[in-house]
């Protein structure tokens, strides 16, 4: 018999799981082999010493560690039945989080609509504004509504080449010296435009209304402009013109030098 | 009682009317008035009448049955010294003398704009009373009244002084301008209006319940004295201008 196979009946035998037979066979081969006997005794030290072996302790820290993890996997397990609610939880707050952003989108693309609207209204307003202040200078029947035109051209912001001119007509041509002042009066608030400034100056040499004249020159003499001084002399030598306005052309010569 | 009333309604009407030389079928449109020596009435009524101040512009006795013509071309078809021309919606009114003007009484509808220009120095003081209607003004020597108007109203003079009491129910714009005369000007204390008070050597005087918030100036620098601003918040336009002589504001 091999070695490792009567080693591994020997081992079955001190087990005492060997059945009947195999043990009276263990038995007889027991009583006439002394080689069998010596490996018997040497397998029963092993097995003694395997059994008499201290059973391996944990550490008590690695106990506790391993507690600690098995209350750990414990509270997972216990969580997981949790990770069961998050999702819903997430998908409570993904959706809320959802409609706040569509909410916030549509708000912010709303505000932007209305920015728009408000825009494109101002636009149509200020348009609207226009074509009125435009209707109105030139409302041939009443002057009252030209003076209104003039003045709601004083109080528009910025005033366009189209508004510019329709002022600098009213300014000049319109027959009504009220129109013409409060036209004067709407130019002078664009003073600092060349083309305004320009527009004023040439005035100056075609007016021929006595009260705007020296409303005019009163403007022009405001703003500095140095090179009037040559009309104002004119005007000074003209006999046909206003003792009022003829004062006014001298103090404007004064200021002005 | 209303038929009562209503004939003694017609009877003043009556008597107006008998005592009137020239009437028109008018109710809206515009009259334009060229001549020196008028006051100009508002009514509740649907034509223009004509009548002379002059009583003692008397039927003259060498004139009957003959024809008055001057150099203007224009003929007395009124009997009051004045022409009166109708052209499409605007009746035209004019004197025929270039220096002696009657002095005419004319009473307007409300809803009829009035326009009334005279350059000539030979005419007198211009009264506008209870009109209701636009009123537009271009003198250089005649003194203006206006008396118990409504507005809007233009007015320039030269050398006159301008005179304004407005009813309650004010409308805007104003725009009141003279060079050598005073502006006088009766509102109610109410009004809403943007104010501008203009004059170069003249003054400024405002009756105090008005809080005028003032206007902040552009950069321009005012030589003269000019005031911007808003009377209860602001509304309609006035803008009173006398530029050697004083602006007076008053409360009605």
């Amino acid at each position: 018999m091999e070695k490792e196979k009567l080693e591994s009946l020997l081992i079955d035998y001190l087990d005492n799981i060997l059945s009947k037979e195999a043990k009276e066979k263990v038995d007889g081969m027991l009583a006439d082999n002394e080689e069998a006997r010596q490996l018997l005794q040497e397998l029963k030290v092993i097995i003694g010493a395997l059994d008499n072996s201290q059973p391996l302790q944990p550490s008590a820290s690695m106990q506790r560690r391993f507690e600690e993890s098995l209350a750990n996997e414990v509270v997972l397990e216990r969580k997981s039945k949790q990770i069961f609610m998050i999702p819903t939880m997430y998908r409570v707050a993904a959706t809320v989080g959802l409609i706040l952003v569509s909410v916030g989108i549509a708000y912010w693309i709303n505000k932007n609509r209305q920015q728009a609207d408000e825009l494109s209204q101002l636009k149509t307003e200020m348009e609207a504004t226009k074509k009125m202040l435009m209707a109105m200078l030139d409302n041939k029947q009443s002057a009252s509504q030209r003076v209104q035109g003039a003045t709601i051209a004083y109080t528009i912001g910025k005033a366009d080449d189209e508004i510019v001119n329709a002022l600098a007509k009213a300014l000049n041509e319109d027959k009504n010296t009220n129109v013409r002042l409060a036209a004067l009066e709407a130019l002078a608030k664009f003073y600092q435009e060349e083309n305004v400034r320009q527009l004023l100056i040439k005035s100056l040499s075609i007016q021929n209304d006595e009260v705007v004249q020296i409303a005019l020159i009163q403007v022009l003499v405001q703003m500095k402009e140095k090179g009037i001084v040559k009309e104002l002399e004119k005007i000074t030598r003209d006999t046909e013109v206003l003792k009022a306005v003829k004062d006014e052309a001298f103090t404007g010569i004064l200021k002005l030098s | 009682m209303k038929t009562k009333l209503l004939t003694v309604i017609g009877f003043l009407v009556a008597t107006f009317v008998n005592g009137q030389d020239y009437k028109i079928a008018k109710s809206a449109g515009r009259l334009e008035v060229y001549i020196g020596n008028v006051e100009i009435e508002g009514y509740a009524g649907n034509e223009i009448l004509f009548a002379t101040k002059d009583h003692d512009r008397d039927e003259d006795d060498r004139a009957r049955g003959l024809r008055s013509i001057n150099s203007s071309g224009l003929e007395d078809n009124t009997g009051l010294g004045i022409n009166v021309t109708t052209k499409g919606d605007v009746i035209e009114v004019r004197q025929l003398k270039k220096m002696n003007s009657p002095e005419i009484r004319i009473k307007v509808p409300k809803g009829v704009t009035v326009y009334y220009e005279h350059q000539s120095q030979y005419g007198g003081e211009v009264k506008f009373r209870n009109v209701e209607g636009e009123i537009e003004v271009s003198t250089h020597y005649n003194s203006l009244e206006f008396e118990n108007i409504t507005g809007p109203v233009t007015a320039k003079a030269i050398y006159g002084s301008i005179d304004a009491t407005f009813t309650d129910n004010v409308k805007g714009p104003i725009s009141l301008i003279s060079v050598y005369g005073h502006v006088d000007v009766t509102i109610p204390v109410s009004t809403k209006a943007n104010l501008k008070l203009n004059t170069s050597y003249g003054e400024i005087f405002v009756a105090p319940d008005f809080k005028i918030e003032m206007e902040k100036q552009g950069e321009l620098v005012s030589y003269g004295d000019k005031i911007s601003g808003k009377i209860n918040g602001g509304g309609m336009t006035i803008d009173l201008g006398a530029n050697y002589s004083k602006i007076y504001l008053r409360k009605k």
